[in-house]
C-alpha cells in the first residue's frame, strides 16, 4: 500500500518506501478525492505537514510547550527573523540571495538610535531607519541589476560594508536610546499579544498579498523562473530586481526597529549576526527553491515557526547551547530532504 | 519481426488517462511516423519508450524480450536515443561539452580528452552539413544550431533506435533536406527511427510507416504508400483541413510602422520597410539570414548600431521590449521554451503575464477575470488544458505554443510580429491560428510573420520580404511570385529589391 498517492513524475525520496511501479489504476473511487487533496497538500505545502508533526512532537515531549505564554513567547522570538525572512523570500523568489540582512540590521539600528538621540523625536528615528535600510537594499538592487554583479557577491560586499559602518559610527560598541517611549514600540501589548508579533503577522499578510495579488508579485516569480522570457514578456526586469532588494531592505529596517526598541539599544558588533543564515534557512525550509521562481510566502511563515519551535524546545529541554546548532542543522537538512523536488 | 514493440500501454497523469491501450511496432531499418493532434499523447508515449516516464500498464519488447526501463539510462543502454521536443542544451557550456555531457571522453589518466571530443563533434556536425566551431558557447548560437546539437548528440551514441520528437521545428528547408539525407543513410545501415512531426510533407518524404494517435487511442497504423496527406489529416483530426491560401479583399490602410536603415554589424544591414494598417507581411530566408535578430532589435531586446523606427509617423526610441509594447508593437518570440514559457508559472499566469493591466482592479489582480480570459482562449484556440492553475509544463508542446500565442493576442498590440508562430502546432490548429491572424488583420492590426517555410508565408502574407545574410534581397507580391523564386532569393542567387512599389 502506498501511503500517499504518488504522482509518478514527482517523487520525493519517500516514494522509495512505496511499492514499485506498475500499480494498477486505483479502483476505490470514493477514496481518490481525499487522496488527491492530501497529495496536493503534500506537494504544495509539505512544510505545513512538517510543522504539524514538529508541533505535536513538541507538545508531547514537554507539557509546558502548549502554555499560551510559551506560544506567545515563541512568536515574539521569531518576529524579528520572521520579518527579515519575508524579504529574503522575495529576493530568493527573484533568483537572488541577500547576505547583507544581518549587517544592514545592525547599521539601521545604530543610525536610528543616533537619529533618535540627536532629534529627540521617535518619528525621526523611524524615518531614518526605513531610509537607511531601504537605501542599502536599493544599492544592492542597482549593483545586481544595472551593474550585473551576482547577488551573492554584491550583498557580500554590502554585508561587510554595512557592518563596518555600524562599527565605525558606534565606535565598536553599543548605542542606547535616550528618549522615553522608543522602547515602548517592542515592549507594548495589545491585549496579551506583543506588538512585534502583530507587526510580524501584518507584514506577512502584506507580503502575501503583494506576491499573490499584484502585478509586481507575478513579475518576481517570472524573473526568478526565466529571466530572458520575462524580458521578452515586456517586464522591466531591472526595476523589478531593484524593487525586490529595496523592499527586502525596508523589511530589515522594520526588524531593526523592533530589535533596537526591545532593549532600547543595539550592539554594532553582535546585533544581527548570522541573521542571514537563519532567514535563508527559514525560506528553504518553507519550500522556496534556491534558484528562484518557485516558493511561497506562507511556506516561509511556517519555516520561521518551525525554527522558533526548535529553539524553544531545546531551551525547555535544557539542550546545551553548544549542541543547538547541530540539531538545527540536522532539522534543516531533514526538512529539505522531505520536500517535493523535481 | 518487429524490432521494438510497445503493447497495450496505459498512462494517466493525476487520474486523467492520456494513453489507452496503445500499441506501437517498429521494424529494423524503418522510419516510423508517429502522428496526432496536439495533446494526443505522442511525446508521452515516447517518454515511456525513452525511460523518462513509467507506464501504468503494458509491456515493451526489444527483440522480442520484455524489458523494463525505469530511467533514461536504461533506455540508452538498450540502444535507444531520444531527441526531445524541447531543446535541452546548456547555454553556458561549449558545443562539444554539450555533446558529451555525461559521457565525456577521458584519456588513460582520467583527464578529459578535449581534442578527441572536439574532433568527434566536428565529424558529426559535418555529416549534417553544419559548420560550427566546437568550442563556441551554445548561448551565442541560433535556435537551428541548438537543434542540430540535440540531433548530433543522439547520433554520437551508436544507437539502433532514434526517437525524433519534432526535430525540424527550428530548421529551414535546406537544413531539413540535409537531415533527411542523413536519416536515409542511417536507415540503410539498419537504424530505426521514430519520427514525430506536424509537417505532413516531411512525413510523406521520409517515412515508411505510420501510427496515428487520437486522444490517446490508436486511430490507425499502416504503410504510408497507401495514404495521402488528406486521409492522414482526417485520421488525426477527424475532418479534412483546407490547404488553401487565405485571400481577402485588402485595401492597404495608412502607414503604421516604418523602419529606416536598421543595421547591426554582422547581423543585419540597411533594413528599410513599411507596414500598413491591416497588412500581413512575411519575412523569410535561410538560417542565419538575420530576420530573428532584426526583429529582436526592433522590439528592443537586442542592441542595434543605427536605424530609426517610426510608429504612426512619430519617431520612437525602443531600448526595452516594454518601450515597444507602449509604442504598440508586440513580438511572439520563437523557441518557446527559452524565450516565452515561464515554466514555474501556471497556464493562466503565463497567459496574462504581458497584459496584467487588463485584469487589475484597484491595483489588485482579479483572478476571476483571469480565469475568464483562460476560458475564452481555451475555446478560441482549442487549447487542451483542464485546470488553469496547473503548471504550464503539464501541457503538450503544441498547447504550450497556443498559450504563448494567446498571451500576445490578449496584449492586443497594433503591430504583432510572429516569429515561427506555428512551432509544433498540428495541422488543424494551424489553420485556426492562421484564421485568427487573418481576422486580426481585418480588424486593422498589422501583422508580420517570420517563417522559414515558404508555403506558410505564401499562404498568409500579401507582401513577402526575403532576407539573405542580413539584407533584404527581395520584396515580392504574393500574387506575382512562387516558391522557387523565394528560394532563389533566399539563397542569394537572385536579387529583386524593387518589386514592391
Ligand atoms: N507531466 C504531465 N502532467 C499532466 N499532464 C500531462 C503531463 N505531460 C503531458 N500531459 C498531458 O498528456 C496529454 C498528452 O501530451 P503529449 O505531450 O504526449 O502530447 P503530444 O501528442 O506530444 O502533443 P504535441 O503535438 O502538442 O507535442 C496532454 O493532454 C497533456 O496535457
Ligand atoms: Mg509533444
Amino acid at each position: 500500500m502506498k501511503l500517499w498517492p504518488v504522482p509518478q513524475d514527482q517523487k520525493g525520496w519517500w516514494s522509495l518506501l512505496a511499492e514499485p511501479q506498475f500499480e494498477p489504476q486505483q479502483s476505490a473511487e470514493p477514496k481518490t478525492e481525499k487522496r488527491n487533496w492530501l497529495s496536493w497538500l503534500w506537494a504544495e505545502y509539505s512544510v505545513i505537514i512538517a510543522f504539524v508533526i514538529i508541533f505535536v512532537l513538541a507538545a508531547v515531549l514537554n507539557p509546558r510547550f502548549l502554555d499560551i505564554n510559551n506560544q506567545l513567547n515563541i512568536l515574539m522570538q521569531v518576529s524579528i527573523i520572521g520579518i527579515v525572512s519575508l524579504g529574503m523570500t522575495m529576493v530568493m523568489l527573484s533568483g537572488g540571495i541577500d547576505l547583507s540582512v544581518g549587517s544592514v540590521l545592525a547599521m539601521v539600528g545604530v543610525m536610528s538610535v543616533l537619529a533618535l538621540n540627536a532629534t529627540g523625536s521617535i518619528m525621526a528615528a523611524l524615518i531614518a531607519a526605513c531610509a537607511v535600510g531601504s537605501a542599502a537594499g536599493f544599492i544592492n538592487g542597482v549593483l545586481i541589476s544595472k551593474g550585473k554583479i551576482a547577488s551573492f557577491i554584491a550583498t557580500l560586499g554590502m554585508m561587510s560594508a554595512a557592518r563596518s559602518i555600524a562599527l565605525y559610527t558606534a565606535d565598536g560598541g553599543s548605542v542606547s536610546g535616550e528618549v522615553n517611549g522608543f522602547s515602548a514600540i517592542a515592549n507594548s501589548e495589545l491585549g496579551v499579544v506583543d506588538y512585534p508579533i502583530i507587526i510580524f503577522l501584518a507584514m506577512t499578510a502584506l507580503v502575501y498579498v503583494l506576491m499573490n495579488y499584484t502585478r509586481f508579485g507575478r513579475y518576481v516569480y517570472a524573473v526568478g523562473s526565466n529571466e530572458k522570457a520575462a524580458v521578452l514578456s515586456t517586464i522591466r526586469v531591472d526595476r523589478v530586481k531593484i524593487a525586490v532588494y529595496s523592499m527586502a531592505g525596508f523589511l530589515v529596517s522594520i526588524a531593526a526597529i523592533i530589535e533596537t526598541s526591545r532593549l532600547n539599544s543595539i550592539s554594532s558588533s553582535s546585533s544581527g549576526q548570522l541573521y542571514e543564515l537563519d532567514a535563508i534557512a527559514a525560506v528553504i525550509i518553507g519550500g522556496t527553491r534556491m534558484t528562484g521562481g518557485r516558493g511561497k510566502v506562507i511556506g516561509t511563515f511556517f519555516g520561521v515557526l518551525i525554527l522558533g519551535i526548535l529553539n524553544n524546545m531545546m531551551n525547555l529541554m535544557n539542550v546545551s547551547p553548544h549542541l543547538q546548532g547541530f540539531v538545527k542543522g540536522l532539522i534543516i537538512i531533514v526538512a529539505v530532504l522531505f520536500q517535493k523536488r523535481d | 519481426m518487429a524490432f521494438i514493440s510497445m503493447e497495450t500501454i496505459d498512462k494517466s497523469f493525476h487520474q486523467v488517462k492520456v494513453l489507452h491501450q496503445v500499441n506501437l511496432d517498429l521494424g529494423e531499418g524503418e522510419i516510423h511516423a508517429l502522428l496526432g493532434e496536439n495533446g494526443a499523447g505522442k511525446s508521452t508515449l515516447m517518454n515511456i519508450l525513452g525511460g523518462v516516464l513509467q507506464p501504468d500498464s503494458g509491456t515493451i519488447y526489444v527483440n522480442g524480450a520484455p524489458v523494463s526501463m525505469t530511467t533514461p539510462g536504461d533506455s540508452q543502454k538498450l540502444g535507444i536515443s531520444f531527441i526531445h521536443q524541447e531543446l535541452n542544451v546548456v547555454s553556458d557550456l561549449r558545443v562539444y561539452e554539450n555533446m558529451f555531457l555525461g559521457s565525456e571522453i577521458r584519456n588513460k589518466a582520467g583527464f578529459l580528452n578535449v581534442e578527441a571530443m572536439k574532433q568527434k563533434t566536428r565529424d558529426v556536425l559535418s555529416r549534417l552539413g553544419v559548420s560550427l566551431d566546437p568550442s563556441a558557447y551554445v548561448r551565442d548560437l541560433g535556435t537551428s544550431h541548438k537543434q542540430f546539437i540535440e540531433i548530433s548528440k543522439a547520433l554520437l551514441r551508436d544507437s539502433s533506435v532514434i526517437i525524433m520528437d519534432e526535430p525540424t521545428t527550428a530548421l529551414s528547408e535546406h537544413e531539413i533536406s540535409r537531415l533527411f539525407e542523413l536519416m536515409t543513410t542511417l536507415k540503410e545501415s539498419g537504424v530505426s527511427i521514430i519520427y514525430i512531426s506536424h509537417k505532413l510533407k516531411e512525413i510523406k518524404a521520409i517515412c515508411d510507416r505510420y501510427t496515428v494517435l487520437r486522444d490517446g487511442f490508436i486511430a490507425g497504423t499502416g504503410s504510408l504508400e497507401e495514404e495521402d496527406p488528406e486521409s492522414i489529416t482526417k485520421m488525426m483530426v477527424g475532418r479534412s483541413v483546407s490547404q488553401e491560401r487565405f485571400t481577402r479583399e485588402h485595401v492597404p490602410g495608412d502607414e503604421v510602422m516604418r523602419v529606416e536603415d536598421f543595421s547591426k554589424t554582422g547581423l543585419f544591414q540597411g533594413i528599410d520597410f513599411t507596414i500598413r494598417e491591416g497588412e500581413i507581411a512575411g519575412f523569410t530566408g535561410l538560417a542565419g539570414d538575420g530576420r530573428t535578430e532584426l526583429f529582436e532589435a526592433l522590439f528592443g531586446f537586442r542592441k542595434k548600431d543605427s536605424g530609426s523606427l517610426y510608429v504612426h509617423g512619430k519617431k520612437v526610441v525602443v531600448n526595452h521590449p516594454n518601450h515597444a509594447l507602449r509604442a504598440g508593437i508586440g513580438l511572439v518570440p520563437r523557441d518557446r521554451k527559452e524565450n516565452a514559457v515561464i515554466q514555474d508559472l501556471s497556464i493562466v499566469h503565463n497567459l496574462t503575464l504581458s497584459s496584467l493591466g487588463h485584469f487589475e482592479k484597484n491595483g489588485f489582480i482579479t483572478k476571476k477575470q483571469e480565469r475568464k480570459a483562460f476560458q475564452r482562449y481555451k475555446n478560441e484556440l482549442n487549447i487542451k488544458a483542464r485546470d488553469p492553475y496547473a503548471s504550464i509544463a503539464t501541457l503538450s508542446g503544441g498547447n504550450q505554443q497556443k498559450v504563448v500565442i494567446a498571451k500576445w493576442l490578449e496584449v492586443n498590440a497594433d503591430v504583432i510580429i510572429f516569429d515561427n508562430p506555428t512551432q509544433g502546432i498540428d495541422v488543424g490548429a494551424k489553420r485556426e491560428i492562421y484564421q485568427h491572424i487573418v481576422s486580426l488583420a481585418e480588424q486593422g492590426k498589422s501583422i508580420i510573420i517570420l517563417s522559414s517555410e515558404a508555403p506558410e508565408i505564401l499562404k498568409m502574407c500579401e507582401h513577402i520580404y526575403v532576407m539573405y545574410k542580413g539584407e533584404i534581397t527581395a520584396r515580392l507580391n504574393r500574387d506575382e511570385t512562387a516558391e522557387d523564386e523565394i528560394m532563389a532569393c533566399a539563397t542569394g542567387s537572385k536579387r529583386m529589391v524593387e518589386s514592391i512599389g
